[in-house]
């Protein structure tokens, strides 16, 4: 069934991918259902945490939030977009990976037509995608009738639809950013960027007034028109629509695009003047040194530098940001706590048991940025293992250099652009916050920014373990999982009253709340211990491991 | 004189999937040796051991009295490889390629790189990712002979190249060897190996079947002539001609195929009686070779 047509082959290509990401998302939607009833117990929290819920809309728009579909609906906010991870992944490899690897060429030669492989291809994502959210809206049903939710089957199924429509909507970005790059990465990096971005855009009408205008231009807002969960919100069927309308619209270009260009290159904005000779005159050799062609770490930044710049505005803007939103929204937390001794008592447990409102919210923002550097980790220990498998450290183990020490020299350019990003956020933030004015303790301040180079480092060394035993889809796969584990049980553990034997387990209990306690100092050693043990582990590996796959 | 490269009982296995059993042969310094073997024999993997890609299961594999795995260091600062399947970073251009190896090795003779560059006619200021098939393997040949090293290990290092550098790359393995360098090359060309090596050595499902001088390989190279005639020739005629292995009259009446082991020098002389229009000669590839000599046999070397 499977090998008959390439739908069917790219489907199975998908399996794994469905089944993990359908039921790991049916399981967050299922758990953040089953704390509503810790959350809501005590006398007075349901009005405390519709007090507190406003003063946290930059991330979610709180509708409803002390029923159950609505208190998941916010909760979830964002981060359940991470779904869209997989679709601008699987979307860059149906084409553009495909014609990387060559095996486009050999696809073409059947008698089947490119504008059938394109569409063949794009419909194996979509189906992967909606048969994912079918799984996750199931389980997340279910998790709503324990929970004794008011929304219904379809309700519930209307919010894997909006869910699988804005993941499409990236799917298709990554399909038509693909027919302009070279390299299924690439358009996946950048389509991962964007998303980040249309995240931040969707955010500011929240926080900034008379910016709605700015955030219609992100998708995510149309996401969040529609909030099926809460049925006195319900869907919004237009903007569902256009979301439709939107992936079309993507997917019809990239196909356009890919059918009429040729195969392996790619479209052009720009023409280059001059260029090489085409008279059939050979340049003469040209054998020019450059810094980054010295060593193995020279080389290694310089394949790094344009992803840390990226990641670094990424990052230091997101952090700029929640700097600008803290000082939106302290003003009115001011007054809300002032009315409220409730709501006082809520937000100190919520944001780590500060006192200062400033420090407070952005501790609950800033929890966000060791998650992003450490995706920025992941991407990078991914590289190193799709180098070992294309063959590419091949020619350099046939130098004299040890392996220990190439594994070594490649990790050190991560740890130099995860200290680097750690250095510029912290610079943003700084100017940022003397900017508008935010009162905020310099060294906590500090202490927040830098203490996620350590969390960088730690899962950089996990990848470059991983990578010792593990193929690159398959490692990518297993850190990405990981990464979502440790944020899961950061980010629910507390509230199900998981012992801290368990939370000890999240590399995100060891980043803490800087901002509110400081640097502790015994945290960022376990962190750099562990990162060095697993280093030292991922070289002791790297030494004994047979190089890239089997060879006849 | 102890052997430059001494392979003794080398054992390599993918869990169920075959690598090499039990491999064993020495290659004196000085020497072009040939690895030969069909798609999938253990070439690769034999070479990859020697290059301490891979580690073995068992038996040693030694380059210069040194452990290819224990003093891999030791033992790549007089080695030049060529991958078979060259893999580079997409982005550099060929002239960056070179610059890095050459700066990863310590240094090169710049003018000699150039030369070899020149020689190859490899346009340097192409990005690899742009680069054709023979381009790759041609930035992959510069950088195994740029250092002028002692010992060169070449995995098919002909594939994908041009007639014309085809032989500029047969040149410079005869200048590497009139320098005193020992070539390793594998291949599954019989007749590239028999106009470049000393001695050859044959491979086959993992195991060594053969290893000899070049001359050797003589006697199991069998070619197949075709030959047509402007009028009827006698199969019996040629059946009698020593090293003709089988004889066969096609349905034209007027061709005959001849299947001849060694020289052809008898059967040729043997048609030159009779009016030729056509002579064709097919070379068997190796695979067809093995399929005769070892299709029953278990003839390996001890």
């Amino acid at each position: 069934m499977w090998w008959r047509s390439v739908y069917g082959k790219t489907l199975r290509e998908g399996r794994g991918a469905i089944v993990g990401w359908g039921v790991g998302m049916g399981l967050l939607l299922l758990a953040v259902q089953a704390t509503v009833g810790s959350v809501m117990a005590a006398p007075g929290a349901k009005q405390a945490l519709a007090s507190m819920t406003q003063s946290f809309r930059w991330a979610a728009d709180p509708v409803a939030v002390t029923t159950v579909g609505g208190y998941a609906t916010w909760k979830l906010g964002f981060t359940v977009l991470m779904m869209a991870i997989w679709p601008l992944i699987a979307s860059a490899r149906v084409l553009r990976g495909a014609e990387e690897r060559g095996s486009m060429d050999v696809l073409l030669s059947v008698p089947r037509g490119r504008l059938r492989v394109a569409l063949e291809s794009v419909a194996a994502v979509w189906t992967s995608l909606l048969v994912m959210a079918l799984l996750a809206s199931l389980i997340g049903y279910l998790g709503g009738l324990s929970a004794h939710a008011a929304y219904s089957l379809v309700d519930a199924l209307l919010y894997g639809l909006n869910l699988a429509l804005i993941c499409g909507v990236f799917g298709s970005l990554a399909l038509a950013i693909g027919q302009f790059t070279e390299r299924a990465r690439t358009a996946a990096g950048a389509t991962g960027g964007l998303l980040f971005a249309f995240i931040v855009l969707d955010m500011l009408h929240r926080t900034i007034p008379g910016t709605a205008w700015l955030s219609a231009l992100s998708p995510v807002y149309y996401y969040n028109l529609s909030k099926p969960l809460v049925p006195s919100f319900g869907s919004d069927p237009w903007a569902m629509l256009l979301l439709v309308a939107i992936s079309a619209a993507l997917t019809g270009v990239a196909v356009a695009l890919f059918v009429g260009r040729d195969v392996g290159s790619s479209v052009r904005l720009l023409r280059r003047t001059g260029g090489r000779p085409r008279n059939g005159v050979r340049p003469p050799a040209q054998l020019r040194d450059g810094w980054s062609l010295r060593s193995l770490y020279a080389r290694g930044l310089a394949t790094i530098v344009a992803p840390t710049l990226w990641w670094t505005l990424g990052i230091a803007g997101f952090a700029a940001f929640t700097i600008v939103a803290t000082e939106q929204l302290a003003v009115q937390l001011q007054t809300l706590i002032a009315d409220s001794p409730q709501l006082r008592l809520v937000l100190t447990a919520f944001g780590g048991g500060a006192t200062r409102v400033n420090e407070a919210l952005l501790g609950a923002l800033f929890a966000f940025l060791p998650l992003l550097i450490m995706v920025f980790a992941v991407t990078q220990a991914s590289r190193w293992a799709a180098d070992e498998e294309e063959g590419r450290q091949d020619l350099i183990l046939s130098t004299p250099r040890a392996r220990h020490r190439v594994l070594l020299a490649r990790y050190a350019t991560v740890a130099t652009a995860g200290l680097f990003i750690g250095l510029v956020t912290l610079a943003a933030v700084d100017a940022t916050s003397a900017a508008v004015g935010l009162s905020l303790r310099s060294g906590h301040l500090t202490a927040a920014v830098l203490s996620i180079v350590p969390q960088c480092l730690l899962m950089a060394a996990v990848g470059y373990l991983f990578a010792g035993w593990l193929a690159a889809a398959l490692e990518s796969g297993l850190l990405s999982f990981l990464l979502a584990l440790w944020f899961f049980i950061s980010f629910i553990g507390p509230e199900l009253g998981w012992p801290p034997v368990v939370q000890r387990l999240s590399a995100f209990y060891y980043y803490g709340t800087p901002l509110l306690d400081g640097l502790v100092v015994g945290n960022v050693l376990v962190v750099l211990g562990a990162s060095a043990l697993i280093l030292a582990g991922a070289s002791v590996r790297y030494m004994r491991k047979d190089i890239g796959r089997l060879w006849g | 004189m102890d052997p430059i490269i001494d392979v003794h009982e080398l054992q390599k296995s993918y869990g169920r999937a075959r690598g090499v059993s039990d491999l064993s042969f020495q290659v004196d310094e000085g020497e072009v040796f040939g690895f030969l073997g069909p798609n999938g024999a253990g070439k690769t993997t034999t070479i990859r051991l020697l290059m301490a890609l891979l580690r073995a299961d068992a038996g040693s594999a030694r380059i210069a009295g040194m452990d290819s795995w224990r003093d891999s260091v030791a033992v790549k600062r007089f080695v030049g490889y060529a991958p078979g399947e060259p893999s580079l970073d997409p982005a550099l251009t060929g002239g960056q390629i070179l610059e890095y190896f050459a700066h990863l090795r310590g240094g090169v003779d710049r003018a000699y790189l150039r030369e070899l560059v020149e020689r190859f006619e490899l346009d340097t200021s192409r990005r690899f990712r742009q680069y054709s098939t023979g381009n790759k393997r041609k930035v992959a040949l510069v950088q195994a002979f740029m250092h002028r090293p002692r010992v060169l290990i070449l995995d098919e290092p002909t594939s994908g190249l041009d007639p014309i550098n085809q032989q500029e790359f047969h040149r410079l393995v005869a200048e590497s060897r009139e320098a005193g360098s020992t070539v390793f090359l594998s291949s599954h060309v019989l007749s590239e190996v028999e106009h470049a090596c000393d001695r050859v050595a044959i491979i086959r499902e993992g195991r060594l079947v053969r290893i000899g001088g070049i001359a050797e390989l003589k006697d199991i190279k069998r070619h197949t002539v075709t030959i047509s005639f402007a009028r009827p020739a006698p199969a019996a005629a040629f059946e009698a001609v020593s090293g003709v292995d089988a004889v066969e009259a096609l349905d034209d009446g007027l061709t005959l195929r001849v299947a001849v082991t060694g020289e052809l020098d008898g059967v040729v002389k043997v048609a030159a009686r009779y009016p030729v229009v056509t002579l064709v000669t097919h070379e068997p590839s190796l695979e067809e070779i093995f399929l005769r000599y070892y299709r029953d046999a278990d003839d390996v070397v001890a």
